[in-house]
């Protein structure tokens, strides 16, 4: 056995199998991976030694509508923390030298678990160079641990803007995981306010420069030359309609109260100022927000991140008499010498009480002087459902259409609701308090504003917005966004008697003459609505000049009182800011020409004055003299 | 032309044709894996160094007395014995594992390399021994103790990868000796099963109760039957116990074998990088030069083990394909001068160098392609790493040598 089976044939065989069965083994494996595979592991190869470098292009600014830069960018350090190089046990000394609150960091890695270890988190924005030069000299010690140059938003003009520009913020997973196919973990994105409603031209388009990375992930050199890269494309600078001084005023006057201030331009719809008080500052938001500050936002009863001027709702008091006047007027159920008596109260079911007995009044006196039985009266010649439908037109319960997100409707009552909530023989006299705007009606100040507006410029304007468009990069040049233009289509005739009684309510015996002006004409409307829960709330819609109005505004103090008293004020100083500017120097010069639309009387009152004050037109005076007039004005609703 | 036939006719171009181009494959290999790296620069000028080197050694092997072998094979394998232990004790360690002697300016030298062709030289030499009965149970042992003796060793260093390649030419060797399909059997299933309790507990089952039917098949007596199936679960218990007994990047690599994508960071990285490297080259190759994979370094330490990898990523398919045909030639030139020597000895001794190169190339070239473990195991000619090349042409040249004188023994 042993001579004849060594080496034999048939093992010789079996070796000689062996070996093929190997190659072609091999060989197939080959063959499948080369050629059938082969694009699988191309791509593989290729996603394993290119990496994209993100180019986060430039936020886009904001200007006003002089050009004043609102909102830009600065450049400010961040530090960062990368998961997968991290020890813990650095927590409690970064957190220490860095202000955090205890926890902070665990808290964020803990947030940040479903992402990538090698990714970094940031930690926190804006560090100051202690800190950068703490990180320095610990280096070594502090493995995981870096910082990087971003650009944060920065408000360099003094307009706080809180909640018209609003706030951009670290996307969450939530979000992410929405628009995953341009964010990505650690971007920024616009969370409130015009941030939020213009992100996409804000953002820019993100560039990638794509390096080639060995197994180390060390950068070796571009990919292709660079050719393959994608230049980012900066975000759209923005012209806002923001006058940065009226909205300035604004914000000043509201310090320290509840309440929110809208001023438009009646003729184009362009938002003049937008503030809602108390605010927050937008700067804590360009870090990565201390959680204390967040607490306190939160926790404040006051509710500062809340858009009073255009999510808080209320009844608008006496500035709702317009629109009953518009609506009679309009349908003809009065004209403007109809008269109505009021005897201090008038009585449908029950009775409905005046702040005095006016006598008879045609619909402009009505309106100087804020009778309430004259529109007690007008709203049952007009009937609920009509009333309900010029509210409608007017924009009311309905959204404006803003290009702020943050917008509700508010409510108008019709006789479909009234029958759900108090059945088929709802009492008839629940209606007379819509009249003069008290009861279930609920509108914002914005709405009230743009109501404002379409009265100031005889039914027409713009849908109200804050941005005019984009500067072009190149040529400096605006390029303007369509707004829809609104025509409530009702006679200009009946603009102008109503127009008259707000005229009256400033320049005649109404009840804001305390507010009056002889540089600008203002007219307006007080209003006062009652609020079961405290103080009222102090209302002022006008606009001004009173014959070719450029601005139109709306004014809420929460639980002040009357309108009078705390809200027209706001609005002559808007009306000075932005009518008035710049003439402290120019006014002598200006004061002839300007005296030519004016009645000889208030001429003459103003070149005393200016002889007062010397050459400068001094506030002080005009003040003075105001306070003094006012006081001879029995104060009225 | 009478010169050329006589020459043709002594030194066997079919195998040192082969060999030549697989030697300038890698040395491409290596010049562009090399290019990169700071820490391998020099690595392909000691390559060609090597390279000249060992082509004259071929020569000299080549041109010795063919007796020599025989009366060398014992005092080999004694002296690779001792290197073998002396590795333990003063070798260097690396990686995890003490497997070089240095030796001065020259680098360092693995003992085990040259215990291949020590053993192989041994063992040849007892079978052919004219009392030596492969049947007999007293002579498989012995030749099983010389064989694995130094896997003993080896395993302490611990290289696995060099000993499979005992395990398989010590295989080879008694199957070509002649041994019976029994004695085949009772060889190898220990080590199936063994192989089988490394994938857990239901393998190793399977696994014994196929070497448990193989037994009926063979119709052995009850106390035979006993003792083989207590072998097997024998060893297939030490089978676990060296496993733990493994160094943990070995242990890893086992299990990320069976399971690649589990850990692609860690033990599975070289795998798939390597399968990356070598599917993306196509059917033609990125160019010299111009692989991705390789340029950027994906693969550590590519000019030794994962040298494949280089040429199927630079020069795809073909390339691969080439180096395959030349081994392939190489091959059979080795088996086909093997079975036509009448010498037994030098017929095992051919076969034993046959084995070594076909394991090292199915475990290398597998292990890159996906199909085997990742086993640390250059390829013949191709790797980078002169006292693998030196051996190598060393072992090249008695093959040639037998061709050279095949016709003393025909």
């Amino acid at each position: 056995m042993k001579s004849s089976s060594f080496g034999s044939p048939e093992r010789k065989t079996i070796l000689y199998s062996l070996v093929f069965i190997v190659f072609g083994l091999l060989a197939f494996r080959l063959f499948q991976m080369q050629i059938i595979e082969k694009e699988s592991y191309e791509i593989k190869s290729e996603s394993n030694s290119i990496k994209p470098i993100e180019q986060i292009p430039l936020r886009g600014v904001f200007y006003d509508r002089n050009g004043e830069i609102l909102v830009n960018n600065i450049p400010a350090y961040t530090l960062r923390i990368t998961p997968e190089f991290y020890d813990r046990k650095l927590n409690n000394t970064i957190e220490k030298v860095f202000d955090l609150t205890p926890g902070f960091i665990s808290d964020i890695l803990q947030l940040n678990k479903i992402y990538p270890k090698a990714q970094p988190i940031r930690i926190k924005r804006g560090i100051d160079f202690n800190q950068i030069a703490w990180l320095e000299e610990n280096h070594d010690r502090l493995k995981g641990v870096d910082y990087v140059v971003e650009m944060q938003r920065g408000y360099p003009s003094g307009v706080m803007g809180a909640h018209m520009f609003g706030y951009t913020k670290e996307i969450s997973p939530q979000l992410l995981e929405k628009q995953k196919d341009y964010y990505q973990m650690g971007d920024y994105i616009g969370y409130t306010g015009l941030e939020r409603t213009y992100e996409k031209d804000l953002r820019g388009e993100k560039g990638f420069n794509y390096v080639l990375v060995d197994a180390k992930r060390n950068e070796v050199g571009k990919f292709k030359d660079g050719t393959q890269d994608k230049v980012s494309i900066k975000g759209k600078d923005l012209e806002l309609s923001i006058d940065a001084e009226v909205q300035k005023v604004a914000e000043q006057e509201l310090k320290g109260k509840r309440g929110a201030v809208v001023a438009m331009d009646p003729k184009t719809g362009e938002i003049l100022a937008l503030a809602s008080a108390p605010d927050y500052d937008l700067n804590q938001f360009s870090y990565v927000t201390s959680r204390a500050y967040m607490n306190q936002l939160y926790k404040d009863p006051e509710k500062p991140q809340f858009n009073r001027a255009t999510m808080s709702v209320k009844p608008p008091g006496s500035t709702f008499k317009i629109l009953a006047a518009i609506a009679a007027l309009d349908m003809g159920v009065i004209t403007p010498s109809t008269i109505i008596s009021c005897g201090g109260s008038w009585f449908f079911g029950r009775s409905f009480k005046c702040h005095t007995a006016h006598g008879p009044l045609n619909v402009v006196h009505a309106i100087e002087h804020s009778c309430n039985v004259f529109f007690y009266q007008l709203i049952y010649r007009i009937g609920l459902d009509k009333w309900a439908e010029y509210c409608k037109r007017f924009g009311f319960s309905q959204k404006t259409g803003i290009d702020l997100r943050e917008e509700v409707a508010g409510f108008i009552p019709n006789t479909k609701y009234y029958e759900k909530m108090y059945g088929k023989d709802w009492p008839r006299s629940i209606m007379a308090s819509l009249g003069i705007g008290q009861g279930e009606v609920s509108v914002t100040p914005l709405q009230l504003a743009y109501y404002t507006s379409l009265i100031a410029n005889n039914g027409r304007t713009f849908t109200p917005h804050i941005v005019k468009g984009y500067r072009d990069d190149f040529t400096k040049k605006l390029v303007p966004y369509k707004f829809k233009e609104v025509d409530v289509n009702i006679p200009k005739k009946v603009f102008d008697v109503v127009k008259e009684g707000m005229f009256l309510v400033v320049n005649g015996g109404g009840t804001a003459t305390s507010i009056r002006m002889n540089e600008v004409k203002i007219a307006g409307k007080t209003g006062t609505a009652q609020n079961p829960h405290g103080k009222d709330h102090a209302f002022f819609i006008g606009f001004a000049p009173y014959d070719d109005p450029k601005i139109a505004f709306a004014i809420v103090v929460e639980n002040a009182g009357f309108g009078a008293t705390w809200a027209a004020p706001i609005a002559k100083k808007m009306v000075q800011a932005y009518l008035l500017k710049g003439q402290k120097n120019v006014n002598t010069d200006a004061a002839p020409e300007k005296g030519d639309r004016e009645d000889a009387g208030h001429q003459q009152a103003r070149n005393t004055k200016n002889k007062k004050a010397g050459n400068s037109f001094n506030d002080k005076n005009v003040f003075a003299v105001l306070e003094e007039n006012k006081l001879k004005y029995a104060r009225r609703l | 032309m009478r010169v050329d036939y006589k020459l043709n006719d002594k030194l066997d171009f079919w195998l040192f044709i082969p060999t030549l181009i697989l030697l300038c494959f890698g040395l491409a290999g290596i010049y562009s894996s090399t290019l990169n790296n700071h820490f391998a620069h020099g690595n392909f000028q000691k390559q060609l160094f090597f390279g000249g080197v060992s082509i004259v050694l071929f020569f000299v092997i080549y041109s010795l007395p063919t007796n020599t072998f025989k009366y060398a094979a014992i005092p080999t394998y004694i002296f690779s014995m001792l290197l073998l232990m002396a590795v333990l004790v003063v070798g260097k360690k690396t990686s995890g594992a003490r497997a070089w002697l240095v030796l001065g300016p020259l680098g360092g030298f693995q003992p085990a390399e040259f215990a291949k062709l020590g053993t192989v030289l041994a063992m040849a030499s007892y079978l052919t021994k004219t009392s030596v009965d492969i049947e007999s149970f007293k002579d498989i042992v012995i030749t099983l103790a010389i064989g694995l003796f130094p896997v003993g060793l080896i395993l302490l260093q611990p290289d696995m990868g060099t000993s499979f390649v005992f395990f398989g030419f010590i295989l080879v060797l008694i199957f070509w000796k002649g041994i019976s399909l029994f004695g085949l059997y009772l060889v190898l299933s220990p080590g199936f099963v063994a192989v089988a309790s490394l994938f857990g507990i239901y393998y190793f089952i399977a696994a014994v109760v196929i070497v448990a039917a193989a037994l009926i098949y063979f119709k052995k007596n009850i106390f035979i039957s006993g003792s083989i199936i207590a072998a097997n679960l024998g060893a297939g218990f030490f089978a676990d116990s060296v496993f733990t007994f493994l160094s943990p990047h070995q242990q890893k690599r086992i299990e990320s074998f069976i399971n690649p994508s589990a850990d692609p960071l860690g033990a599975g990285y070289n795998a798939i990088q390597a399968k990356v490297a070598i599917g993306s080259g196509g059917f033609l190759g990125k160019g010299f030069l111009a692989g991705n994979q390789t340029q950027l370094q994906y693969i550590p330490e590519q000019w030794t083990d994962f040298i494949y990898c280089v040429i199927g990523e630079e020069f795809g398919f073909l390339g691969s394909l080439i180096i395959l045909i030349c081994f392939i030639i190489i091959f059979m030139r080795i088996i086909k001068i093997a079975s036509s020597t009448r010498d037994e000895f030098l017929s095992l001794v051919l076969l034993g160098i046959f084995t070594i190169y076909f394991v090292h190339l199915f475990i290398n070239i597998g292990m890159t392609v996906g199909i085997m473990p990742v086993i640390g195991i250059p390829l013949p000619f191709v790797s980078y790493g002169g006292s693998s090349l030196v051996i190598n042409m060393l072992m090249l040249g008695i093959v040639a040598n037998v061709h050279r004188t095949r016709k003393n023994y025909t």
